[in-house]
């Protein structure tokens, strides 16, 4: 194989890539920072060194959890960069309110917007978990905590969600 | 023995969660094993509920969306070089400029692709409506409709799934040409033609019956008075 035949092979590899991930990357980022504007940016972003590092990707079975990695971490750079301040919810739900939307479907909605109103650090969790299939260890590892901590937090996450959505909560760990 | 407490903290953080202890909690607590039903009933909802609409996540760039300085810049770049790269292009060819700058566009908006859910009939207006046309019911669901920018201007650029698949459309208001243009690169296969207003690019992967579907696609725009 020349060259240009590695370089087509690679693009096309990395195309097949992205159309597959490309909307759990933009839904990921999406719930991580709660504005689409910035979760297509982030994405954007991330792509582009996804690309330029392609290479070093060891295993293809991989793929998923390296670029929700690089998504993460771009959406780091970009928090720090943009200086982002914590709106009010309430303006950040009407913002996102027909992301959010649920045709015919008021509880779906309603958990939308409970989701959009958890705190980040029991959210993220939750996503990886939940719309993910991260184990928690496999969570620990994304984001640099002790199993211990991830369970608390996803146990809290839920407490939070059922409290938001009127149900009983169970007493915290 | 796994007393309540233990278990409902663990199927809080996991209602997933299975094992012998677990299983045997459950067999002896019906309240217990009442609760961790409804907390995995509670995470089939979260994950339907993360799953959001992703062609609603991606607003269209040039028309919704404010430039914040970065993206001002890299914008502002990409027109520079866009054009440079355009001009030189247009001189030498400009049916070959046309067809790089289409396959380009189509090959950068790859996720637009993606999606098969039809999009809704009022997301579809809003983007055609500022160009007084219309799509005529019948040629096939809509899967993905933005205002991009294209050569500098602001087009719409929809996803038609049709029977042979996904075709992208380009109504190209400011761009006319005299006859039909072919364009084959990176895979992808289409053609540009004239049109009451500009001209309309439609491109997808599958080259049989290329003409009848862009004839299709054609006839299906209404293109207003």
């Amino acid at each position: 194989m020349n060259r240009d035949d590695r370089g087509t092979e690679r693009r096309r590899r990395f195309t097949a890539v992205c159309e597959a991930l490309h909307p759990d990357l933009l839904r990921f980022a999406f719930w991580l920072g709660r504005d689409r504007q910035l979760a297509e940016d982030v994405v954007q972003e991330a792509l582009l060194r996804a690309w330029k590092s392609f290479d070093a990707l060891a295993e293809e079975g991989k793929v998923k959890s390296w670029l929700l990695t690089i998504v993460r971490r771009e959406f780091a750079r970009s928090f720090e960069r943009k200086r982002l301040e914590v709106a009010d919810l309430d303006v950040l739900v009407a913002a996102e309110a027909d992301v959010l939307a649920a045709d015919d479907d008021a509880a779906l909605a309603e958990m939308r917007e409970a989701l959009f109103r958890l705190d980040d650090d029991y959210r993220e969790p939750l996503v990886l978990q939940v719309m993910m299939g991260y184990s928690t260890k496999e969570i620990a590892e994304h984001m640099g905590l002790q199993q211990g901590a991830v369970l608390t937090r996803l146990f809290r996450a839920r407490a939070r969600l059922r409290q938001e959505l009127g149900i009983a909560v169970e007493a915290s760990p | 023995m796994m007393n309540c407490l233990e278990f409902r903290r663990r199927v809080g953080a996991e209602p997933a969660i299975s094992g012998d202890e677990i299983d045997a909690h459950r067999g002896d607590c019906p309240a217990c094993a009442r609760h961790q039903d409804e907390l995995r009933a509670m995470d089939a909802m979260i994950g339907r509920a993360f799953v959001v609409d992703t062609t609603r996540i991606r607003k269209p760039r040039a028309v919704v969306a404010p430039a914040t300085g970065r993206r001002w810049l890299a914008m502002a770049a990409s027109i520079v070089i866009g054009v440079s790269v355009g001009i030189a292009l247009w001189v030498s060819s400009p049916r070959a400029s046309l067809a790089r700058e289409v396959i380009g566009h189509v090959a950068s908006e790859t996720h637009a692709m993606i999606s098969t859910t039809p999009i809704a009939p009022e997301e579809l207006a809003g983007v055609l409506d500022p160009e007084g046309t219309k799509l005529r019911p019948g040629i096939g669901d809509v899967s993905f409709a933005a205002r991009c920018v294209f050569a500098g201007n602001v087009v719409p650029h929809l996803v038609v799934r049709m029977p042979r698949g996904p075709v992208t459309v380009l109504l190209l208001r400011h761009r006319n040409v005299d006859g039909p243009v072919r364009l084959e690169e990176q895979g992808y296969v289409g053609v540009v033609l004239p049109a009451p207003r500009g001209s309309i690019a439609i491109v997808g992967r599958d080259q049989k019956d290329l003409d009848g579907i862009a004839q299709q696609v054609f006839e299906a725009v209404d293109w207003g008075g």
